[in-house]
């Protein structure tokens, strides 16, 4: 190729790129959602002579064009891949990806977060129980637990975690201990939760020390529900083999409802419903996130209940506890006040059990 | 609107070099300025008054020292008052208030006020041409569009580099366009896209995990160091590579503002090589003026050290600025003294480790925020304050980026562009063909990257 050949090439290539890229960016109807990354994505700002003046113009339309730009997923991908295979980065959106197995990297520890979580719950006992109820508390580990203390990636100084909780909380609130019960294979390859269908040990684990071992049967029907594509597929950015999202089952499950004090609507414990039309499958469980879910087991033989503050792992424990309790209620501090859990409960010596995950006791500002 | 996004990539610039080629040739000077302050109104709103402002007051003083030529003195000290009033207001005020209240223990209040984006430039690039015209350098330039569009040309509004008027006087009225001008730009462009894109925003990811780490080392000091010092080059060189390039495009050729600083064997050479704009502006617009060095020892050194104090000032509102710039005032000094002499004696490797030292050093004076933040930096070089050499959060961080910052090493050399020329010298059809291949597959991975990225400002913008 002549230099002549190679200008006009290098001018028409460029020329043709930027404006087609353009025109087909102006073309193409924008989208609400993105479904890997399970979001709303940006719309063209309102511009209006007060916004621009607030806010420079560049920041909201720069968002817009990065959320509705051509291929998007395509290009994220191509990212994923130049940082993490040719400029051999470890981490991609503190990513990373080990076999397949894609987890967040959570680090460092957040002392003050671990301390607030012991308080909150301190103030849960405070203002609602006392020593007659019957309080545990169990942590939930990352799966980054399970990454070989060898190796070269970031963890949490677990066992720091642990003596911060324990060393903070009340001592009449007892712990499960669940490290050491799970490994890295019951959890999602491209999510953050645990598989429903390898936490029947953990409900063992549970149900032994809080004393509700003999009112469950523990045999469960494991149905296949769909593929899944967790959380970090999405943000990774990169093409790995979906997870399969299977749930576990008997005639007591089947029979019980869920009963939804925010929407006061009823529903099955797997919501198959509110899973088809979500962007997140892992709604199958409970209908996914809200502030007090209560389980009714219309053939319950004992008048026992339970109450659990919980975060997303709680949603697919519970349903297994389901034979032990007439009701199971389920509340989320990440969307309702403390002070207002009063106006949907009223204790009367239930079983209490605080199961958080590590990643919300290392990041707990959206405790309320 | 910065270069490095999806905005001005695939939106602002497509629409501007479409309306620049299709109208008549007399009518491109105003789509340049309409685009230009489209450009400056996007990304600040509320100051693009103050630079029309500006720029009227430059054009009327040099069309009064044109008619006026016997007063052409005060035309000229009147232009540079009302545009440096503009820049110490905006920029100086709170920074003085501060220090009258620390003096007489007084409590004004601050105005807060925010900088306009680029006033630093442009106000210097105003003030070389009303000098330029005061000493009949230029002509008076008597259409006020050309004159603005010099001004606010988008491509070095910014961020520089700093033109002087006389460089592009002629192209403002007649320039040419050719292919090979324009696939120049295009290339200049995306490697300047790549420098910022893919080296300058990922190393500042580096320099954000140091920030937050709580638990630093010896090692971490030193990564962060290497990286600061290797993200301000690529990040304000990248800005001159796309600044050129798009220049090129439009068919004006703008002089070059970095030239490999890094391999420099003195202070005098770095500065030689680095933000040459803004050196060769203090030269002719203040240092000569006062005498340069055709007066005797101490007024020289006196001129040497207002130089500096000018060039860190210019920087930022902020004393690690003045220190910064008076390190290299005192160094220069030093080296015009004698230490020069030494050092081109010296091994090269030597002589560059002295000046990559001086140059770390610098930079952790030039980004850090506070007293203590900077000697906490400066001292953790040296095992002070920090107890480890090494963990695992600094090994983490040097293996996950210790490819980007081998490539940003060898990037701040000659080497690949060495290799690129000698390669093109001895097969220069396969060179021809690799080049656009390249140019796409870099303008593909730089896209990809600002997809998924976040928002980005340039660092001189600041200034």
């Amino acid at each position: 190729m002549s230099e002549k050949q190679k200008d006009i090439t290098i001018t028409i290539l460029f020329i043709v790129t930027i404006i087609g890229v353009f025109l087909a960016n102006l073309l193409i109807k924008d989208n609400d959602i993105s479904i890997s990354e399970r979001r709303k994505l940006a719309k063209f700002p309102k511009i209006t002579l007060d916004s621009i003046f607030k806010e420079p113009l560049s920041n909201s339309i720069e968002e817009y064009a990065m959320d509705q730009f051509i291929l998007r997923d395509e290009f994220r991908s191509i990212k994923t891949f130049v940082k993490l295979n040719i400029l051999n980065q470890k981490d991609n959106n503190e990513l990373l990806e080990i076999n397949n197995n894609i987890y967040k990297m959570l680090y460092p520890l957040n002392e003050n977060s671990v301390v607030n979580v012991a308080n909150k719950i301190n103030n849960i006992y405070n203002t609602y129980l006392n020593d007659s109820f019957n309080v545990y508390y169990s942590i939930v580990p990352d799966k980054n637990y399970y990454i070989d203390d060898n190796s070269l990636y970031l963890k949490l100084d677990y066992d720091k975690l642990e003596d911060i909780m324990s060393s903070n909380i009340n001592s009449n609130i007892k712990y499960i201990d669940l490290f050491d019960t799970l490994s890295e294979t019951d959890y999602y390859m491209t999510d953050t939760h645990w598989k429903q269908e390898n936490i029947v040990k953990v409900v063992e684990k549970i149900a032994t020390q809080m004393g509700f071992l003999d009112r469950l049967s523990l045999e469960y029907e494991k149905k296949e529900y769909d593929d899944f594509y967790g959380t970090y597929y999405g943000q990774l950015g990169k093409e790995l083999i979906p997870d399969k999202i299977y749930y576990l089952t008997n005639n007591t499950i089947d029979s019980a409802v869920t009963y939804n004090y925010e929407t006061n609507r009823e529903a099955k414990i797997y919501d198959i419903e509110k899973a088809d039309s979500s962007m997140d499958k892992y709604d199958l469980f409970l209908s996914g996130a809200t502030p007090i879910i209560q389980i009714r087991n219309k053939n319950a033989t004992t008048d026992k209940e339970l109450i659990i503050f919980r975060d997303s792992f709680g949603s697919s424990i519970s349903p297994l506890f389901t034979e032990a309790y007439s009701k199971i209620t389920l509340v989320d501090i990440r969307y309702i006040a403390t002070s207002l859990i009063s106006n949907y409960i009223e204790f009367k010596n239930q079983d209490i059990l605080f199961l958080y995950s590590t990643l919300v006791i290392n990041e707990s500002g959206s405790l309320k | 609107m910065v270069f490095s996004s999806l905005t001005f990539l695939f939106y602002f610039l497509p629409i501007v070099l479409l309306l620049y080629y299709i109208v008549p040739k007399k009518l491109r000077n105003l789509i340049l300025f309409i685009s230009s302050l489209v450009f400056y109104f996007i990304g600040e709103p509320k100051y693009g008054i103050v630079m029309i402002i500006s720029i009227l007051s430059t054009y009327l003083h040099g069309i009064f020292m044109d008619k006026y030529k016997k007063h052409k003195k005060k035309f000229l000290v009147s232009a540079i008052v009302i545009s440096l009033l503009f820049l110490i207001y905006f920029k100086y005020t709170d920074f003085i208030i501060e220090y009258i209240n620390t003096i007489f223990n007084r409590i004004f209040d601050l105005l807060n006020l925010t900088l306009p984006i680029g006033i630093s430039f442009y106000t210097f690039k105003m003030i070389s041409y009303i000098v330029d015209v005061y000493n009949d350098k230029v002509k008076v330039q008597k259409n006020f569009l050309n004159l603005a569009t010099y001004v606010s040309l988008f491509p070095q509004l910014m961020a520089g580099p700093i033109v002087r008027y006389s460089t592009i006087e002629n192209e403002l009225e007649n320039r040419n366009h050719t292919f090979s001008g324009f696939s120049n730009g295009v290339m200049r462009f995306i490697i300047g896209l790549a420098k910022k894109v893919l080296i300058a925003d990922v190393l500042s990811d580096l320099i954000g995990n140091f920030n937050s780490c709580t638990e630093k080392t010896v090692l971490f000091y030193w990564i962060y160091a290497i990286a600061t010092t290797l993200q301000i080059y690529f990040d304000f060189s990248g800005y001159s590579d796309m600044a050129i390039g798009l220049g090129k495009m439009f068919g004006f050729n703008f002089p070059e503002n970095f030239n490999y600083p890094y391999i420099s064997k003195s202070i005098t050479e770095f500065w030689r090589r680095w933000h040459m704009t803004l050196g060769t502006w203090f030269r002719d617009y203040v240092y000569i003026p006062l005498g340069g060095n055709r007066v005797g020892k101490i007024k020289w050194l006196r001129n040497i050290l207002i130089v500096w104090i000018l060039t860190g000032l210019w920087h930022g509102a902020a004393w690690n600025f003045i220190l910064w710039g008076l390190l290299y005032g005192i160094l220069l000094m030093i080296e015009k003294l004698g230490l020069l002499k030494i050092l081109d004696k010296l091994p090269s490797f030597l002589s560059r480790t002295y000046v990559m030292f001086i140059t770390l050093v610098g930079f952790i004076l030039f980004s850090g925020v506070g007293v203590n933040e900077i000697l906490e930096n400066l001292g953790g070089l040296f095992g002070i304050g920090t107890s480890s050499l090494v963990n695992k959060e600094s090994i983490y961080y040097l293996i996950s980026y210790a490819l980007v910052l081998i490539i940003a090493i060898i990037a701040s050399t000659p080497i690949l562009k060495n290799i690129f020329l000698k390669l093109k010298e001895k097969v220069p059809k396969v060179i021809n063909i690799l080049e656009p291949i390249v140019l796409s597959i870099l303008l593909i991975i730089c896209t990809s990257y600002l997809v998924d990225g976040s928002f980005n400002p340039f660092l001189y913008f600041r200034f």
